[in-house]
């Protein structure tokens, strides 16, 4: 054998070796984290439930419904439209995990894009992973990306051509919130967007809840985004909030803006369509380091630096905004929302209990709200 | 079928790679090869 023919064979091995390692990295990002369900969960459903042509794709989810002991309204909540928008997805599992309904139902979707928490965006350093402390040992959470996988849908067109005439960037074609309506017969983005609005058709949702988070120079931040229908709801729950002293900024959903939930789910179905918002630095551009540690606690020197410029749509000192600040307003949100519809609607009545507080989170911290992993 | 032809080209574009790996003569080269295919093979295998 030849020398050089020695050394490819040697840089073949080497190959192998770093095929097989990067290889296992990426296929780990398909284990998601186990939820526990509370005494509230009734049942546990899969999306293609709603769209069976989801089934056994990459875009099914479970669908947790949480039966209240008395009829009333529903109301569903998305977390993890966006993976890598962890308070949505957090809140939908403290939810999911110690919610107990007395009246209505209530239908949580906690990884809304599954796919998405399969990879992570390129060229973010963003993490894998991140882990919460809880009574009974330390919990994980997959952190992913804002979009489907390219693995699950591609190619990306150059244009992303919604179904309404708008035009976007063609990545945005695997941005499940600018993918509403949906189609039936399109892209695995589109097919997952039709399958929540089937759900909230089927189910006759009265009102709908899309958790999200923004960097902190982006305008719309500590904010409900509403459908017109939804306006007063919001305006009321709003009001309500500030009294707690929580506040948020009150969004009309823009007309000729599609693709949106807040729009879309509206303009398809009867349901009362919100949006939420909370300000996140690991999302924003302005950020320094990316680490596991800014996920939790939500700090940044340069953030800081920039709320002294006058550059953010949100105060942002050193205590930054941690994810039980992030959290804790989705869910008071989503009580404030829950509790107004009734007062709007008194046949229509959904009583949430179990939840905590904005207080008792940040007191206590999110694991005292998660159940201890099972060994 | 549109994955079908994509992976068949990557899999075509992994064969010519590693012929000119196996014929290279400097190790700089044959190193060089080796990295292009690690995306390559990943992309072919579905998993990135």
């Amino acid at each position: 054998m030849k020398k050089h023919h020695l050394s490819a064979l040697l840089n073949c091995a080497f190959l192998v070796v770093v095929i097989i390692l990067s290889g296992k990295s990426f296929m780990a990002m398909h284990e998601q984290p186990p939820i526990y369900p509370g005494p509230g969960v009734t049942e546990i459903r899969m999306l293609s439930e709603y769209y069976p042509d989801l089934k056994n794709t990459a875009g099914d989810t479970e669908v947790y419904v949480l039966q209240g002991k008395n009829p009333g309204g529903s109301m569903l909540v998305l977390g993890g439209t966006h993976a890598n928008e962890p308070a949505g997805y957090i809140a939908g599992v403290v939810m999911i995990e110690n919610l107990q309904l007395e009246e209505g139902t209530l239908f949580v979707i906690p990884q809304a894009n599954r796919s998405a928490f399969t990879h992570s965006d390129p060229q973010e350093g963003a993490p894998q992973e991140f882990t919460i402390e809880t009574a009974g040992g330390v919990r994980w959470f997959r952190y992913g990306s804002r979009a489907t996988n390219p693995v699950d849908q591609w190619p990306d067109p150059d244009v992303y051509i919604h179904q309404s005439g708008q035009k976007l960037s063609g990545s945005e074609t695997r941005n499940l919130n600018r993918a509403y309506p949906g189609r039936s017969d399109s892209t695995l983005t589109e097919k997952v967007a039709y399958g929540i609005m089937q759900l909230i058709r089927e189910e006759e949702i009265d009102v709908s809840i899309d958790l999200h988070e923004a960097s902190p120079e982006y305008p719309v931040i500590n904010a409900i985004v509403a459908h017109e229908r939804a306006n007063e709801l919001a305006a009321m729950s709003m009001m309500y909030l500030q009294f707690e002293d929580l506040n948020y900024a009150l969004e009309l959903s823009p007309t000729n803006f599609h693709g949106l939930s807040h729009r879309e789910w509206g303009d398809y179905s009867n349901t009362n369509a919100i949006l939420m918002e909370t300000a996140n630095p690991i999302q924003g551009r302005l950020r320094g380091k990316t680490t596991t540690e800014m996920i939790m606690t939500g700090k940044d020197a340069c953030y800081v630096e920039a709320a002294r410029l006058n550059r953010l749509y949100v105060d942002f000192d050193e205590n930054g905004h941690p994810l039980e600040e992030r959290v804790g307003r989705h869910i008071a949100g989503i009580r404030s929302i829950a509790e107004t519809f009734a007062e709007l609607n008194p046949e229509r009545g959904m009583q949430l209990e179990g939840l905590p507080s904005v207080e008792n989170l940040q007191a206590q911290g999110i694991g005292t709200y998660l159940h201890s992993p099972e060994l | 079928m549109l994955t079908l032809v994509y992976r068949l080209i990557v899999l075509l574009m992994i064969v010519f790679v590693l012929w000119d790996l196996w014929r290279e003569k400097d190790w700089r080269g044959q190193a060089t090869a080796s990295l292009v295919l690690i995306p390559l093979i990943l992309r072919f295998l579905l998993i990135k």
